[in-house]
């Protein structure tokens, strides 16, 4: 019962101003459910509200649940690939990176530098087309529809070139064990300049649409708000916790593929509230165009996988004209790459924080276990402590900028 | 006498040196020490390095080696590092015994790049056969390049080109170019067979392996020397192009050809089985089996009986349980009279024979059984027995527990001939003699348990249809009292059952209580019966193998459908489930 | 530095964190006795020294046919000094009851639910202890190396909510 209504039950009496008396509420429950536009991917949140005000949230997830752990264990080593895919399904090629990154610290492989820089590359091309989507979406839902249309283009225009490096948009199957999968097709390097600028173009419309916006900052500043300590307590990382003010970032503190040969900065926010995070999302999206420019200035000429048949499928000439091409493509693709048994975890900086992943081998050809730790799992866990006591309305924009993607928190 | 004078010494002789210290003493009195790899083994004196290597984990690659056979060292794959090499040598590891206090190098960077090179030039000129060579996935080529050349190739002229289908003989086929000339086939014809069919043929690098000109490799065993040759240089004609190893699984089974029981490995996929394989066992086949051991597996697949039938010939075919309910109504009215007479064929397991015992005594009180069977075959002094039923002393075991009388198939067959018996019923159509077999079919009433068409089957006036050998768990008793037990491949087919299965149904039936739902459980309720006569056999015996080849499948099973495949096996029942306490030791 | 931690854990708790050793990689790696979970990982978090303040990431191995039979593995990272530490806990079949850390780390909690839900491990002390991906009315535990890749559930009756929102009404009541 409300404080109002418990005062009128104390005083039977009305006020003499009608108007004035206060209005007796009761507990609402409402259920954003599973099936709801603003809920990205399928999490259905009950809410208890006082009012306007939420006095709890109780979240209920797993609708989006696949199976992704106990298909990687029917499945080779190679074969997971798809599967990372759909982890964070906005920044695929992110997973790739991160799931290859795992296996070939297991296999003790070195990757050649000129795969690294592919893979940083396109990893930043779609980080920014992750950021993007995040700002589109929470522009459409607080009901700036321009701001969706202005990313959206942006994102389908790097889409484009993904999709010449890759081979698809969404879910790209880029990284390899032991490299990436192709190289960079004639011509793509301006392709992707003139990109560059034109989402740059966009970016800073959508900078000037909602950056100083009356309504935006209204409704995203002060709003969502978690500590600095809080959000490391919950295991917030990324720029997520970046924005509640703790400077860490897995790029810099321990650079993995070629992060310490690139220049880039990372913004560190204050306040920890949906505005900052937002502000941190283009603040990275300028970054990220720094570093795609500095990866093409510096990316070597060279192979693209290692060329280590154990691991790597030979080229298709050697695989019909050589003996030894032959076996290693039958050998891999009907028992799989022979990962010596052990554990590893390997992490890195993905779009929304630290994407982990924990893989155990037993030497065969499948692996005996992938655990993935998703960023935005801990940010998603944190949300009824960060909207404790907020408006309904601010539900919303906080779903929007903590980033849940549906595929990596459910797997 | 007194100043005698002594021949003095030579005064030059230098003093004896005394004689070099001997050998240490062993560090394990009675057995040999050395170490490999760092690791310490401890072997009886004369092992050879290969197998001792194996007996602390390291494994060294090999192609011309055989535990079974001579000697022959040409692979050279097997060379390592030893500490008594004479000039610093790599030494064949498989022409070595182990030495008291030696230390043996597999894993340096000579030896591997000695493993790698040999490797190289083994494959030079080794044709780009894997989409169509047999071998594929049980190919030590295969492996061996994975482990230890995982290299491109330097090759830059075209390879040599051989005959690539020379027909040895009737089960084997050689190809030429595949061939590395370890020589095991020769080896194993020679020393193991006995038959020196086979031979290398010209020098150098010319050799080949050949029969003698016009002569045929059609010696019993021949087909041991597919299974030997680590490459897919012997196929065998029966298996040839019908299946990829990799998509076949491995079930532990027994031949059915003697009474021998050779161990086997059954592959299978799906429901078909697609070849025998030998499978070790020092005590009753080695690791060979015969010729025709090796085909014995095909009247599973061929001609099968998969539904029950009524009446002669073709009949009607009719459900399994009215045909079971049809069978119990005429036994049971034929035993009132005292006219039934139970024919039991020692090609049946000992849960079969059991079950039918139980049910023909307390259900159709009969006391005494007519042994049928298939007729003697050839024999020899190696592995194949005269005798061709796997399950003759199991029979004898069943009997001899149950109190019954022994009575050979003639004798059935006069009765049938003078009326006084007139119904027969029949667990497995196998008959040693075709005149008696006619006599016999001539019974009014035949109820007749078969797994293919024959003269008893076809004469059947109730026919149910039974499961062999892979399609349920079992034992059999071999000639030397050596009981043996056989794993179930895949459920069986159709509608037929095993033997014990239709005999608790047709129990059921006439009254008794049917209590078991699995072989084991027979086994377990019945066995004890004659477990004194099987020594220290347990149902549990049989011996694991090695499992870590290939894609080892997910412990509950495959998210396609497909079967596991590749040497494994997940028992799975009827709905797709894993059935955990039937899944052999690991 | 990962390494020097771990060294650290081990001096202060030398019975309860054992056998030490580098993984692939690097990796600094200790096992870690299941009854003393809890307090080892207070000390990771608040010892100046270690300062593991980042919620950690919790998995579990099925290691069917082994005993322990399962492995929950905490992942530690620490913003502070940058350094990264695994720790390992033997849980076996017959008692599958960890005390929780969620007292330690707030972001602990549904990577615990998570074990539960997928191995069946029970955390003592968890403030929440339900299914987080399946249905509170799921039979087995998912994950866990026995449960079959086509397994099929039984078919669960509709669930009664009691907490439907019934409509405003007029004030006062309920």
């Amino acid at each position: 019962m409300s404080k109002e209504t418990e005062q009128i039950l104390q005083n039977p009496a009305p006020p003499a101003d009608a108007l004035d008396a206060p209005f007796p509420s009761k507990r609402m429950h409402v259920n954003l459910g599973p099936s709801h536009p603003a809920m990205h991917g399928t999490v259905r949140a009950v809410v208890e509200l006082d009012g306007e005000n939420i006095d709890s949230m109780k979240l209920d997830i797993g609708f989006l649940h696949r199976g992704f752990e106990k298909s990687c264990e029917n499945v080779t080593w190679t074969q997971v690939f798809p599967y990372t895919d759909r982890l964070n399904y906005v920044s695929s090629i992110m997973n790739n990176v991160g799931y290859s990154l795992a296996v070939e610290k297991l296999c003790r492989l070195e990757v050649p530098e000129r795969a690294k820089y592919l893979r940083v590359l396109t990893s930043e091309l779609h980080r920014m087309s992750d950021h993007l989507t995040l700002v589109g979406a929470m522009g459409l839902e607080l009901g700036a529809m321009t701001v969706l249309i202005y990313c959206m283009e942006a994102r389908d225009i790097l889409w484009d070139r993904l999709t010449e490096i890759a081979g698809a948009r969404l879910t790209s199957n880029y990284a390899r064990i032991g490299g990436v999968a192709r190289d960079m097709p004639d011509g793509w390097q301006d392709k992707v300049e003139r990109t560059l600028v034109r989402v740059a173009g966009l970016r800073d419309e959508v900078d000037k649409l909602l950056t100083r916006n009356r309504i935006v900052m209204d409704r995203l500043v002060a709003t969502g708000r978690i500590s600095r300590a809080d959000a490391i307590d919950y295991g917030f990382t990324g720029p997520c916790l970046r924005a509640a003010g703790e400077p860490y970032d897995i790029r810099k503190a321990s650079p993995y593929l070629v992060y310490d040969r690139l220049d880039f900065d990372v913004p560190v926010g204050s306040n920890g509230d949906n505005f900052d995070r937002y502000l941190m999302r283009l603040e990275e999206l300028k970054q990220s165009e720094r570093i795609v420019r500095q990866c093409f200035e510096q990316i070597p000429p060279g192979d693209i996988v290692v060329e280590d048949y154990r691991y790597v499928m030979p080229p298709k000439p050697q695989v019909y004209g050589t003996i030894e091409g032959a076996m290693a493509h039958f050998k891999i693709v009907m028992e799989g790459i022979q990962v010596p048994a052990g554990e590893a975890y390997s992490c890195t900086e993905a779009a929304n924080g630290e994407l982990g992943f924990y893989l155990v081998s037993d030497g065969g050809g499948r692996p005996y276990k992938i655990g993935v730790r998703a960023p935005g799992w801990n940010m998603l866990m944190a949300l009824p402590a960060m909207l404790q006591g907020e408006l309904l309305a601010d539900l919303i924009p906080t779903f929007d900028t903590i980033n849940m993607i549906g595929g990596e928190v459910e797997q | 006498m007194a100043e005698e004078t002594k021949p003095s010494a030579p005064a030059t002789a230098p003093p004896k040196p005394a004689p070099p210290p001997g050998p240490p003493p062993p560090k394990n009195p009675g057995f040999v020490t050395c170490t490999i790899d760092g690791r310490e083994a401890v072997v009886k004196p004369g092992t050879n390095l290969i197998e001792a290597a194996h007996a602390v984990g390291v494994d060294i690659p090999y192609y011309c080696y055989h535990k079974r056979l001579s000697i022959a060292a040409n692979c050279r794959m097997c060379l390592v590092e030893m500490s008594n090499a004479p000039g610093g040598k790599l030494m064949p590891a498989c022409q070595m015994t182990v030495g008291e206090g030696l230390a043996v190098r597999t894993d340096s960077p000579r030896v591997k790049d000695q493993q790698r090179a040999t490797l190289e030039f083994l494959l030079l000129n080794h044709p780009v056969d894997c989409p169509i060579c047999d071998q594929s996935g049980e190919c030590k080529l295969q492996d061996y390049y994975m482990t230890f050349d995982h290299l491109k190739s330097r090759l830059d002229v075209p390879k040599v080109e051989l005959r690539k289908r020379v027909e040895l003989g009737p089960l084997v086929v050689l190809d030429e170019e595949r061939c590395i000339l370890c020589t095991r086939c020769v080896r194993f014809m020679r020393e193991v067979a006995e038959n020196p069919q086979l031979g290398v043929e010209a020098r150098g690098n010319h050799s080949f392996i050949s029969t003698f000109h016009g002569q045929p490799l059609d010696d019993r065993y021949s087909g041991n020397v597919v299974d030997l040759c680590p490459v897919g240089a012997l196929t065998s004609t029966d298996f040839r192009f019908r299946g990829r190893v990799w998509f076949l699984s491995a079930a532990r089974s027994l031949c059915t050809g003697c009474s021998r029981g050779c161990n086997v490995f059954l592959d299978y996929m799906k429901e078909t089985t697609f070849r025998h394989r030998p499978r070790e066992n020092e005590a009753v086949n080695q690791d060979w089996i015969c010729d025709p051991g090796r085909l014995s597996y095909k009247p599973f697949n061929d001609r099968r009986l998969l539904a029950a039938r009524l009446g002669h010939g073709p009949g009607r075919p009719a459900a399994r349980a009215a045909a079971v309910a049809e069978a119990a109504r005429v036994l049971k009215a034929r035993a009132a009279e005292g006219t039934l007479a139970l024919l039991l064929s020692p090609v049946a397991s000992l849960e079969d024979l059991l079950v039918a015992a139980l049910v023909a005594r307390d259900g159709l009180k009969i006391s005494e059984v007519h042994v049928g069977g298939r007729p003697d075959g050839w024999h020899d002094d190696f592995l194949k027995r005269a005798d061709e039923n796997p399950d003759r002393m199991g029979l004898e075991l069943v009997a001899a527990a149950f109190g019954f009388t022994v009575k050979p198939f003639a004798d059935l067959a006069r009765a049938v001939a003078d009326g006084t018996v007139q119904a027969v019923w029949a667990v497995g159509a196998e008959v040693p003699e075709e005149a008696a077999a006619a006599m016999v079919a001539k019974a009014p009433d035949l109820v007749v348990q078969a797994t293919n068409g024959g003269p008893l089957a076809d004469a059947a006036t109730v026919l149910l249809p039974s499961s062999p050998v892979p399609e349920s768990d079992g034992t059999f008793v071999n000639f030397d009292g050596r009981a043996q037990r056989f794993e179930m491949a895949y459920w069986p087919r159709g509608d037929s059952r095993p033997h014990w299965a239709l005999a608790g149904e047709l129990g059921k039936a006439l009254g008794l209580v049917a209590r078991w739902s699995t072989a084991r459980e027979v086994f377990e309720d019945l066995g004890r019966r004659v477990a004194d006569r099987l020594g220290d056999y347990r149902w549990d015996s049989l011996p694991s193998v090695d499992r870590r080849k290939g894609l080892v499948p997910l412990a509950a099973g495959t998210v396609d459908g497909r079967l596991p495949g590749y040497r494994e096996r997940m028992p799975l029942d009827r709905s797709g489930n894993v059935e955990w306490d039937r899944l052999p030791n690991p | 530095m990962s390494k020097a931690a771990i060294q650290r854990l081990k001096e202060r708790f030398p019975d309860a964190v054992t056998d030490p050793y580098e993984g692939v990689g690097g990796d600094a790696v200790a096992m870690v006795r299941k009854d003393r979970v809890r307090e080892v990982c207070r000390f990771a978090k608040d010892d100046p020294a270690l300062a593991f303040n980042l919620a950690p990431y919790i998995t579990a191995v099925d290691f069917l046919g082994s005993d322990p039979r399962f492995d929950l593995v905490y992942q530690l990272s620490s913003t502070v000094h940058g350094h990264r530490v695994r720790l390992r806990v033997g849980v076996p079949a017959a008692d599958p009851r960890v005390p929780s850390v969620v007292e330690v780390w707030k972001g602990a909690d549904w990577y615990e639910r998570y074990c539960w839900d997928m191995y069946g491990i029970r955390f003592d002390g968890h403030p929440d202890p339900r299914r987080l991906y399946m249905y509170e009315e799921f039979v087995g535990h998912p994950l866990r190396k026995d449960y079959s890749l086509r397994g099929r559930q039984p078919l669960i009756p509709e669930r009664v909510v009691d907490e439907a929102f019934r409509g405003p009404g007029p004030a006062g009541r309920d």
